[in-house]
């Protein structure tokens, strides 16, 4: 292709139409003319129609269409990626995680720590773990990641804190024991499948 | 690997193995014949350091006219053999094999220690097996806990590579198989001795089954830094790794394929002097100290470049040099060298281990080099070796190994020696001067004093009859000994005119390395500062023994790169696995002018006159090859010393009676450092027996005093009723920075003043 060619902007063929907006104003009393026209024309009221039918449906009918937040919050997507919680079994109220560290393992922006150690009870306990908020860029890896659903992404999508750099405890995150039974699970990355059942195989210890 | 065969037969073969000739020799196993040939055998029960296990069949191969499978880690190859090593049959019965590894395994991957370093992990993924296809009804399988190792019979998969290092190679026995069928267990049979030489045995597991319990459920294996270092706790400088997070070092382990790390090593890593900040006053006071020091004290736990260093300040300022264990052990092997010739003895440890007589002379050796000991322990396991063991004081630990013990009075070794050398090199041809020597032995006088008698050491000579590979075993019983330099001599006769593999244990830390760097002095005098030693000034990494004046902060040996000289004439590297925040030796050795910007710049420049080489430290190497053949550092090179041989007629013997200390510490202790640390730290007592107890009027319990080397213990006395005789065992390691100040011979008479009893 030569440069020529290249130059040529004018590609495909050219079919514009030209729209019939009059002449511009050419004397100064025509400009004149044209601000009076304009200014007592009805557009005006065109326009605050809309609003006053607006604010006639607010205050009479009840139909307000903003939030007072923080008092009031709009539904967010189950799926939306918030702030962390950790889930407990549903049966036995433990919390789900097993200290496995693929989450700390998997996290890109390296902002979950965690220490574990071996309980009374012979398993292994979560002793200590944060997730730094001031890392973390809410790419849910770590939710995809957790073999037990235990960490999960919620709802809370405000962490505006007074340090740059915020951590949550494990605690913080959790489930309150007594809030159990509201407990919901997590439809996003790593979810179990709506047909989970259907693929589930037997192991053979299951005799 | 050459471990198990010392065969001498060196008949070449060749072998066709998938396909391809290969040239080796006769003895060696199938599976080393195409190790050496990068040719790929799968293994899950196959240990190189020890002999074929056979418990695995993973290992299986077909032979051209052989039916069948036969095993090949156990099969030696003949000549002109035809191998397979992979076809679809024996593919088919190693992925069953993992099939029925896989029976009931707990799926507890995600909590597991072992996961992401499993050996059974890696097989299962390797042959393909996706489900358990296999099951047994579960029976109920607690936990163990063994002290320093916890044991979880599900998770074990009875490849018994743990009860083959406990008894081939750490010699403590304990591990032993229950068998019974799928029922089958690894069982403690000493559980209450708590050896620590049990880690060595948790290090070869495959599996999470036998895993330390400290580290037990605090980390993932891949969280952890591995940071290649050595062991500088006794002079065997094993090769280890800390493995770090966050500037903690979680656990060591080692390349357990090939090597072995003894209880100390493998627990006793917490020591590091945390939390060290730069402090300019006390910096200036040390480099003030040490300006106007007449004397430097220092402990033997430092590397070849700090030693190097203070021999540069001694020049500089005059300051004489005092390492009260490094001189004895630099006069002894002075003494030594007079007679062969050669600066260090020629033996080597891993000779031991092939040797089928051992002699061990002057040393509690499972105490004071357990590396050693199961050196010892390996020959007498693989060759039936003949283990005479020459020491005042029996010792429980060695007495299945111990094929013959020769008691003698302490303070008698010269004599001991002296019946020892005539006995050994009668019927060797010898110079006038070592006959005349021998020709004037009073036998009858010796062996009465020392009570060695003579028909003991007819029963040794007889059962060495015949006999090739021998060792000889010297310790640190004789380094401090007031005739240190007559025994060297006559012990040196051994090396120069029989075939015996001589090794002069080094009595401590880097002992060897200092005694070989330092010009040392005899006695301290004037002003004095202490590197890791009580002094006016004091310079210490031990973080208990913080003081606020007089005190300077030092970096433990785990905080610092260097080399350390081993007992294998090696000089192997360390690394730094602890952030330090303070002044290190080289800081105040600039500050005097002697110029340097890093310390480990002058691990060139150790005295080539000495067997060091020119190598810089980033350059030494640090690996075992395939094989496990060691590549750490670099060897001393054999230095000539000029000879000068004359014999001393035997000193009257002049023996200890009634109640004698013994300086000895406990196996996992060595100095005031391996205490430091959690894991290892325990309470020191004066140990005797109920012999002692009454010779010293001594109640089990008793509050107790004395003075060894103007070293004041205050210790509790307890009666141990494994031990004879009227020898307690005293224990230094407790002592801090007194610790190094207790040097002189080993055993002792002392006043013991009761303190307090048991029953107030």
């Amino acid at each position: 292709m030569s440069l020529e060619q290249f130059k040529n902007r004018n590609v495909g063929t050219q079919r514009y139409t030209m729209l019939d907006l009059g002449k511009d104003p050419q004397t100064p009393w025509c400009k004149v003319r044209q601000v009076i026209r304009r200014t007592f024309k009805g557009d005006l009221l065109v326009g605050l129609w809309v609003t006053m039918r607006e604010m006639f449906n607010a205050l009479f009918r009840g139909n307000m269409a903003t939030l007072k937040y923080p008092y009031e919050k709009l539904p967010i997507s189950p799926r939306y990626r918030a702030i962390h919680d950790m889930l407990r079994l549903l049966e036995s109220g433990h919390y789900r995680c097993i200290g496995c560290g693929l989450c700390e393992k998997i996290c890109i922006s390296n902002c979950i720590t965690m220490d574990t150690r071996y309980d009374e009870n012979q398993r292994k306990e979560v002793s200590e773990y944060t997730i730094n908020f001031g890392r973390c860029i809410f790419c849910g890896y770590c939710a995809e990641v957790c073999p037990e659903l235990a960490i999960v992404h919620g709802a809370r999508y405000e962490n505006a804190s007074e340090q740059r750099a915020s951590f949550s405890l494990f605690e913080d995150m959790l489930t309150p024991i007594d809030k159990l039974n509201l407990q919901k699970e997590y439809p996003g990355f790593g979810a179990v499948s709506p047909d989970a059942d259907e693929n589930i195989k037997q192991t053979p210890l299951a005799y | 690997m050459s471990l198990h065969n010392s065969i001498k037969m060196k008949q070449e073969i060749s072998v066709t193995i998938d396909g391809k000739v290969y040239q080796s020799t006769f003895g060696k196993t199938i599976l080393e014949i195409a190790r050496e040939n990068n040719i790929y055998i799968p293994t899950m029960c196959y240990l190189t350091k020890v002999k074929p296990i056979a418990s695995c069949r993973m290992c299986i191969v077909n032979v051209e006219g052989v039916e069948g499978a036969i095993l090949s880690c156990q099969e030696k190859a003949t000549d002109g053999a035809v191998i397979t090593t992979q076809n679809h049959t024996l593919n088919k019965e190693r992925q069953n094999i993992m099939k029925l590894y896989n029976v009931n395994h707990p799926l507890e991957c995600g909590v597991c220690d072992k996961s992401g370093e499993c050996d059974l992990q890696n097989k299962t993924m390797e042959f393909n097996v996706a489900t358990q296809p296999f099951t047994v009804r579960e029976q109920s399988r607690p936990v163990k806990k063994w002290g320093y190792v916890s044991y979880d019979p599900a998770l074990c998969i009875m490849c018994e590579k743990c009860v083959r290092v406990s008894t081939e190679i750490t010699g403590d026995e304990a591990l032993s198989i229950k068998v019974g069928g799928y029922a089958s267990e690894i069982i403690n049979l000493k559980q209450s001795n708590n050896y620590s030489s049990l880690g060595a045995a948790a290090a070869v597991c495959p599996v999470g089954a036998l895993v330390d319990t400290k580290f037990k459920y605090t980390s993932n294996a891949w969280e952890l830094e591995k940071i290649p270092s050595s062991c500088p706790h006794c002079g065997s400088g094993c090769q280890m790794y800390y493995e770090v997070k966050h500037d903690i070092i979680y656990r060591v382990t080692n390349n357990a394929e090939f090597t072995t790390l003894c209880g100390a090593g493998r627990y006793g890593f917490d020591y590091a002097n945390k939390n060290v900040s730069k402090n300019q006053k006390a910096f200036t006071q040390a480099v003030e100290a040490i300006k106007n020091a007449q004397s430097i004290l220092f402990a033997p736990q430092i590397t070849n470049e700090e030693a190097l260093i203070l021999q540069k300040i001694k020049e500089k300022t005059g300051a004489k040099l005092i390492c009260g264990e490094a001189k004895a052990y630099q006069n002894f092997m002075q003494a030594y060298s007079e007679i062969t010739g050669k600066q260090l003895y020629s033996g080597s440890i891993e000779n031991i281990s092939k040797s089928k007589v051992i002699i061990i002379l002057g040393t509690r050796i499972n105490n004071d080099a357990p590396i050693v000991k199961y050196h010892i322990n390996m020959a007498s396991k693989w060759h039936s070796a003949r283990v005479a063991y020459m020491h005042p004081l029996e010792d429980i630990e060695m007495k299945n190994i111990v094929t013959q013990f020769i008691k003698y009075e302490p303070q008698s070794e010269e004599g001991v020696v002296a019946l020892l050398v005539s006995m050994l090199l009668h019927e060797v041809e010898i110079p006038n001067y070592v006959k005349t020597f021998l020709d004037d032995l009073d036998i009858g006088y010796l062996s009465a004093e020392t009570n060695v008698g003579e028909e003991e050491l007819e029963t040794l000579r007889k059962s060495m009859m015949k006999k090739e590979s021998k060792s000889l075993i010297i310790g640190s019983d004789l380094y401090a000994h007031p005739r240190a330099k007559e025994i060297a001599k006559i012990l040196a006769l051994v090396e120069k005119y029989t075939d015996f593999n001589v090794v002069c244990i080094p009595p401590a830390g880097n002992a060897m390395g200092v005694s070989l760097i330092c010009d040392l002095d005899d006695e301290a005098s004037g002003n004095s500062v202490g590197y890791n030693v009580e002094a006016d000034f004091v310079l210490s990494a031990l973080n208990d023994s913080k003081k606020d004046n007089h005190y300077l902060d030092m970096p433990a040996l785990n905080q610092q790169e260097g080399t350390l000289t081993t007992n294998d004439r090696r000089v192997v590297p360390i690394n730094v696995s602890q952030p330090y925040g303070g002044y290190v030796l080289n800081d105040i050795a600039n500050a005097l002018g002697i110029e340097a910007r890093y310390t480990i710049e002058y691990t060139k420049s150790l005295p080539k006159e000495r067997g060091f080489q020119s190598i810089e430290f980033d350059a030494l190497p640090d690996y075992f090859d395939r094989l496990g053949e060691a590549y750490r550092g670099y060897h001393l090179k054999e230095c000539n010393v000029s000879i000068y041989e004359k014999l001393e007629e035997v000193a009257t013997l002049d023996g200890f009676d009634g109640a004698v200390l013994y300086h000895c510490n406990p196996v996992e202790q060595f100095s005031a450092f391996t205490n430091v640390g959690e894991a290892l730290h325990q309470e020191a007592f004066l140990l005797g027996s109920p012999q002692f107890a009454v010779a010293t009027k001594l109640n089990d319990g008793d509050s107790i005093s004395y003075t060894i080397d103007n070293v004041k213990f205050k210790r509790m006395f307890k009666i141990d009723t494994s031990l004879k005789g009227t020898i307690a065992l005293n224990p230094t390691y407790d002592m801090g920075l007194s610790t190094p100040l207790v040097s002189s011979y080993r055993f002792s008479r002392v006043e013991i003043q009761k303190t307090g009893s048991n029953d107030e």
